[in-house]
């Protein structure tokens, strides 16, 4: 034991590491360029970064865009499907409407993942109850079995109608395909138990389709992990899981970065005691924003990949298509930043490396909040020239010097954050101007401030280690499995025994990864609850399932607070969500410095604001800081990786966490 | 005027407007009390100007479209706006005001600065029931407006001081659900109350003046695009048409047929000639068939153009007082919001045919699909299942069409069978495509679908609203029509009947519902191409009989 903590983050642009002596308390961190063919390589690239040997690392925890990355460039394996007789064509029907209303020349709906010779049908049949209607035969099973061991697949997918309330058909499936030599075996019950036939298969074959690449990216992480040092992955639901956990439903894993984040920024909450925060997290290409309530962030189950369904639990996290390589142009009479992106190649103008379209980065870098005599990621330098004829090209056109036009690029970059913003709060019933912003990743501490201040939000907090934030999250987040089920329970025919039953199927069947490695841990639970004949359920924690009253009341308040309005009408118990964990006993350790003072700025330069055009504008090394430090804007902080933008009339202080507290002030 | 606006002003304010209407969509479906509202999302809300021009709307329906850029302006005629006083919230849903049916129940706020009126905030919502003979207001034998519901005509529901009590109570007297109404009325109120307020905030940080230049900025922002969008057609005459396939009470199809001309940068809609207004509830209002015509034209030349009164200045729409498109007051419309809405899309696609060579799809399912079982479950608790039914989408030149999927005006999802199952006394057999269905071509038509529903429980009443069932979905270039729009009930005594488009029965435990939707025309001859029945890129809908899947017993 040499008591190393690792967590890395593998994206789809850089990788992210970050390593606590959880007993000297010594702290390193790197980032490095991931190599997208070679997930394995980039991992071995990011400790050697930080030069800590594997087999010194006592846990190492890793995210990886892998599995997404699979599915968004279509490296899935060759899927067959058994459903139920009658029932075949669902993924071929979808929910009927299409994606785009107003091109008739795209495509309206995705091809099926599983192509109609894939696709087989078994006589059976399960009611929306659990009760069974029809038993299959042992020939429609064998027949179905054989043809889909000669059908090529290397896969399967089973989902049967309502296995979700009743799993025996689909398990009796399962053994008879692993015996028939099917290694790859996704049943629907066990992927997603929840109704909605179209969504819970299509969320069952896109698992199954990850199943042998994830097999084999973990097959090599067990061939190189050292004996002495432990391994776990960071699943979609903000938690570690194991690897052996991840075998069966890899698609946990689809939204493993962003998870990573928004783990962190909920500890990060949870430990400044913000109650209502926002993260907030800008990259090259988009922005991430989530809602954190009492250092939890939102959990959802019925999020999209790719226009495909991922029934799964999974950081509530919403994607906007914005970031540093949006593209500016005008628009008829608009100027209009994004969704079309320089990407990471070319990139900005700035980058040197073709690009001619001004982008959001080449508007930072005119305003003198980049600065062109560092090296970006530790390896661009950034061309003043570029930006400056790019962001020029569009001045000139809109009839305003470029230095406006820059601030203009920001302002309307920042409206269409904002709008994320109001849809994360509004959506859950919460006052937006209550919030704190988090923000974290390569631009979100530069826009921070503006979009908070359009929001009407007083205090940003850019955490430490922001540039690496998902890295932390791998080291601080907590060990955890969730899963939903479909119960279907009112309150007037409250069935007590088959609820326990649920309860305690979910929970054994999620307390196996632990006993497995003989850890404890605690269960929480959520209640998906809503009045009879609704289709809209209100998400309960803590809900005393054993005391239908009590739950009712429960139910009732949170409505209540929710939308405004609760009645005594008769509810019903859609779904619980089981959640275990086990907490990391990892924290982030205070900011030192020998010496006495605050820290003098690196230098100065000239910066352009909005409302106040060019200032005389301070530059720290944000490692100088210290703590109770206060830097009042305009000042700009620099990290190697990330830049903090104090406009003037707001302030920034360092508590003794190396975190920065902004109050937006007044400003523009 | 407009030159004093910057366009990053004027992007920040688009914005804000945008973010506005959309936090109205929100509001509603978050405090609405009907799963109609909070699930499936039939609302819309929009921000006007202080003359009724549409500045921004919430979430982008097409048959949302039209109604929203006239309600507000047909409203002031009926009630000037000096009768209006800060806090009020004014409803109504008469189709000929601005509307489409009884259903899409309007709010109107003035918004107001000092006591100038500077925007109005609108929400419409589909409201699960406005009275009217049958529960859920959809009445096939609906021989005259009267039938069909309460009819709101504009009528004050809140003040500054609160909610009116009297006609308050009027409106919830007169329709089915009235607790679940009163949270609907709320939620409406409710999101104009938040327009309110974003819109001052938007004005206290621009100024009032900024603001005003910028929606006047906006308006000619989107004619400008709609006017280049129209020159890129060439100029000429275009004249088409399609067919209802019937009236709904008995008679026989009638035609929607539009003359366009293309002028340089304007279009003018000439739908005089379409039919006479019918008996039964297919008729619908001009406001209706201006949303279809904004619909095909965004479609055809200009998807990216943001809805603003200022897309509608470049059109001259014209329908002849008495038609199926202008039936005046008197007159049922509830079908015609759905369904004469596609036709009129189908007329000016297939009149614009030549005009945009190689760029129409074939004829789609322009139908809602409607099927309503109404009927009590085992705890004696009525329940309604209103389910559209998507078909095969209509082949193009490039690309055979979608399977089972919805076209044009609207967009709603289907129910779940494993929902349909918990919810109503109904079991769903059979959920499949329905081989052979889309037109034949050189690219084929989408494949429709093939459900079928069983009786758990006696007495069930089975409503029925779909087109197509006389009338295919055309072919394109020698393409093949798609397969008719067909409902059969295989009775438990074995007894078969076919379902018409527009009708209502009753259904007892064990009787079965086979829903076969239409399929999509094809495009191109059948034999040009020996692909017709072959490979699918999609791999879904051509493969070869051998290949489809097989049961096992």
């Amino acid at each position: 034991m040499t008591g190393w903590q690792v967590g890395i983050d593998i994206g789809g642009t850089f990788t992210d590491v970050i390593a606590l002596n959880s007993e000297t308390g010594q702290l390193s961190t790197a980032k490095t360029r991931s190599r997208p063919d070679d997930p394995m390589a980039s991992l071995l690239d990011a400790l050697d970064a930080i030069g800590i040997a594997w087999r010194d690392v006592d846990d190492l925890v890793h995210g990886t865009t892998m599995v997404t990355n699979a599915i968004v460039e279509k490296r899935l394996a060759r899927v067959a499907l058994i459903a139920t007789e009658g029932f075949v064509d669902t993924l071929a029907i979808g929910r009927q409407n299409r994606l785009h209303l107003y091109r008739l020349d795209l495509e309206p709906k995705l091809p099926p993942q599983v192509p109609d010779q894939l696709r087989f049908e078994l006589a059976e049949r399960v009611d929306a109850a659990g009760e069974v209607v029809a038993e299959p035969s042992e020939d429609a099973i064998e027949a179905v079995v054989r043809e889909v061991a000669e059908s090529g697949a290397e896969a399967v997918a089973v989902s049967l109608l309502h296995s979700y309330a009743n799993s025996e058909h689909e398990e009796r499936l399962g053994v008879r395909l692993r015996a028939a030599g099917s290694r790859y075996v996704a049943l629907s019950h066990s992927v997603n138990p929840e109704a909605r036939e179209y969504e819970r298969t299509a969320t069952t074959a896109l698992s199954a389709g990850v199943m042998p690449l994830a097999a084999g990216y973990l097959d090599l992480l067990d061939e190189h992990r050292p004996a002495e040092s432990r391994l776990h992955l960071f699943h979609s639901a903000g938690g570690l899981a194991s690897p052996s956990a991840l075998r069966d439903t890899p698609l946990g894993l689809a939204f493993s970065g962003p998870a990573a984040g928004v783990a962190a920024a909920g500890t990060a909450a949870s430990s400044l005691g913000l109650a209502n925060a926002i993260s907030f997290d800008m990259g090259g290409t988009t922005t991430d924003v989530c809602m954190i309530v009492d250092g939890q962030a939102e959990i959802r189950s019925d999020g999209t990949l790719v226009g495909r369904p991922l029934r799964m639990p999974m950081v509530g996290v919403e994607s906007i298509g914005a970031g540093g390589g949006s593209i500016a142009r005008l628009d008829t009479g608009t100027l209009r930043v994004g969704p079309e992106s320089a990407g990471a190649d070319p990139g900005p103008a700035c980058y040197g490396r073709g690009g001619a379209l001004p982008t959001v980065t080449d508007a930072n870098l005119v305003l003198g909040y980049l600065d062109d005599a560092r090296l970006v990621g530790g390896s661009i330098r950034l061309d003043r020239g570029s930006a400056e004829r790019a962001v020029g090209t569009l001045a000139d056109e809109m009839g305003l010097d470029f230095h406006k036009a820059a601030l203009g690029i920001v302002r309307v970059v920042n409206a269409s954050m904002v709008r994320a913003l109001r849809r994360v709060t509004v959506e859950r019933g919460i006052d937006g101007r209550d919030c704190a912003v988090l923000a974290f990743g390569g631009a979100g501490p530069m826009h921070a401030v503006g979009l908070a201040r359009d929001f009407g939000i007083r205090s940003v907090v850019v955490p430490r280690f922001s540039s690496v934030f998902s890295a932390v999250g791998c080291i601080t987040a907590e060990m955890s499995y969730t899963q939903q089920r479909t119960v279907r329970m009112s309150s007037g025919a409250w069935e007590p025994d088959r609820l326990n039953r649920v309860r305690t199927d979910l929970r054994e069947r999620l307390s196996l990864q632990f006993e497995a490695v003989g850890q404890d841990f605690e269960t929480q639970e959520v209640a998906a609850i809503r009045y009879s004949g609704q289709s809209y359920a209100v998400e309960i924690s803590d809900p005393a399932l054993e005391r239908p009253e009590a739950l009712g009341s429960q139910f009732r308040e949170q409505h209540e607070a929710l939308y405004g309005f609760a009645t005594d009408e008769p509810w019903e118990l859609v779904a619980i969500r089981t959640r275990l964990s086990a907490p990391q006993a990892n924290h982030i350790p205070g900011i030192r410095h020998d010496g006495t003072g605050d820290a003098e700025p690196a230098t100065t330069g000239s910066c352009w604001f909005e409302g106040v055009g060019k200032a005389v504008t301070p530059r720290f090394d944000r490692e100088a800081l210290r703590e109770g430090q206060r830097v009042a804007g305009p000042a700009v902080i620099e990290d190697v990786w990330s830049t903090i933008v104090v406009p003037p009339a707001a302030a920034l202080t360092v508590d003794g966490g190396g975190n920065l507290h902004i109050d937006v002030g007044a400003g523009a | 005027m407009t030159a004093s606006v910057d366009p990053i002003t004027l992007e920040v304010i688009r914005n804000a407007l945008s973010a506005t209407a959309e936090e109205m969509s929100l509001v509603v479906m978050r405090a609405a009390r009907s799963p109609l509202l909070r699930e499936a999302g039939d609302l819309s809300s929009a921000l006007t100007d202080a003359s009724g021009e549409l500045i921004a709307q919430g979430r982008d329906i097409p048959m949302h479209m039209g109604v929203m850029s006239f309600t507000v302006k047909e409203f002031l005629k009926r009630v000037p706006a000096e009768r209006l006083a800060p806090g009020d919230v004014w409803f109504l849903n008469l189709p000929e005001v601005g509307g489409n049916h009884l259903p899409d129940v309007k709010a109107i706020r003035p918004i107001y600065v000092a006591d100038e009126i500077v925007a109005y905030a609108v929400s419409l919502a589909h409201w699960a029931d406005i009275g009217g003979a049958v529960p859920g207001s959809y009445v096939p034998g609906a021989t005259d407006a009267w039938q069909e519901g309460l009819r709101i005509a504009p009528m004050r529901l809140f003040s500054s001081a609160g909610p009116e009590r009297q006609p308050l109570d009027f409106v919830l007297a007169n329709v089915r659900g009235a607790d679940e109404r009163e949270g609907d009325i709320l939620a409406q109120m409710a999101a104009t109350r938040a327009a309110d307020q974003r819109f001052h905030e938007l004005l206290q940080r621009h100024g009032t003046d900024t603001v005003t230049c910028a929606i006047h900025a906006l308006h000619e922002r989107a004619e400008t695009q709609m006017r280049h969008a129209i020159g890129t057609l060439p100029n000429g005459v275009y004249e088409g048409e399609d067919w209802l396939d019937d009236d709904g009470a008995g008679g026989g199809p009638i035609p929607i047929r539009v003359s366009i001309e293309i002028r340089d940068d304007s279009a003018r809609f000439d739908f005089s000639g379409s039919g006479d207004a019918a008996r039964g509830p297919v008729n619908t209002t001009p406001f209706i068939a201006a949303a279809s015509v904004f619909y095909t034209m965004k479609a055809l030349v200009g998807p990216d153009i943001q809805p603003s009164g200022g897309c509608y200045r470049p059109f001259d729409i014209v329908t002849r007082p008495g038609s199926v498109l202008e039936p005046g007051p008197e007159r049922p419309v509830v079908g015609g919001n759905h369904e004469t809405s596609q036709r009129v899309a189908d007329a000016i696609f297939r009149a614009l045919e030549p005009a945009v060579p190689g760029r129409l799809s074939a004829g789609g399912p322009t139908t809602s699909g409607l099927l309503l079982f109404a009927g009590r479950r085992d705890d004696g608790a009525w329940t309604t299942l209103y389910e559209t039914h998507g078909g095969g989408e209509g082949a193009r030149a490039d690309r055979d069409g979608a399977p089972v999927i919805r076209v044009h005006m609207s967009n709603v999802m289907n129910t779940p069978a494993e929902v349909i199952e918990a919810e109503y006394p109904i079991r769903v057999t059979r959920q499949a495509l329905r081989r052979g269905s889309g037109g034949a071509g050189m690219h084929r038509g989408g494949e429709g679908l093939h459900r079928e529903y069983v009786m758990l429980v006696d007495d069930m009443s089975l409503t029925s609203m779909f087109e197509r069932a006389a009338v295919p979905p055309y072919g394109l270039q020698d393409g093949e029509p798609g397969a008719l729009f067909r409902v059969g009930i295989e009775r438990k005594s074995g007894e078969r009947q076919s379902l018409p488009g527009k009708a209502n029965v009753r259904l007892d435990r064990g009787d079965r519902v086979v829903l076969e939707s239409c399929g999509g025309g094809g495009y191109g001859p059948p034999d040009g191409h020996s692909k017709a029945a072959g490979c699918d890129v999609r791999g879904t809908e051509d493969t070869p009989v051998e290949n489809r899947p097989t049961s096992h017993r």
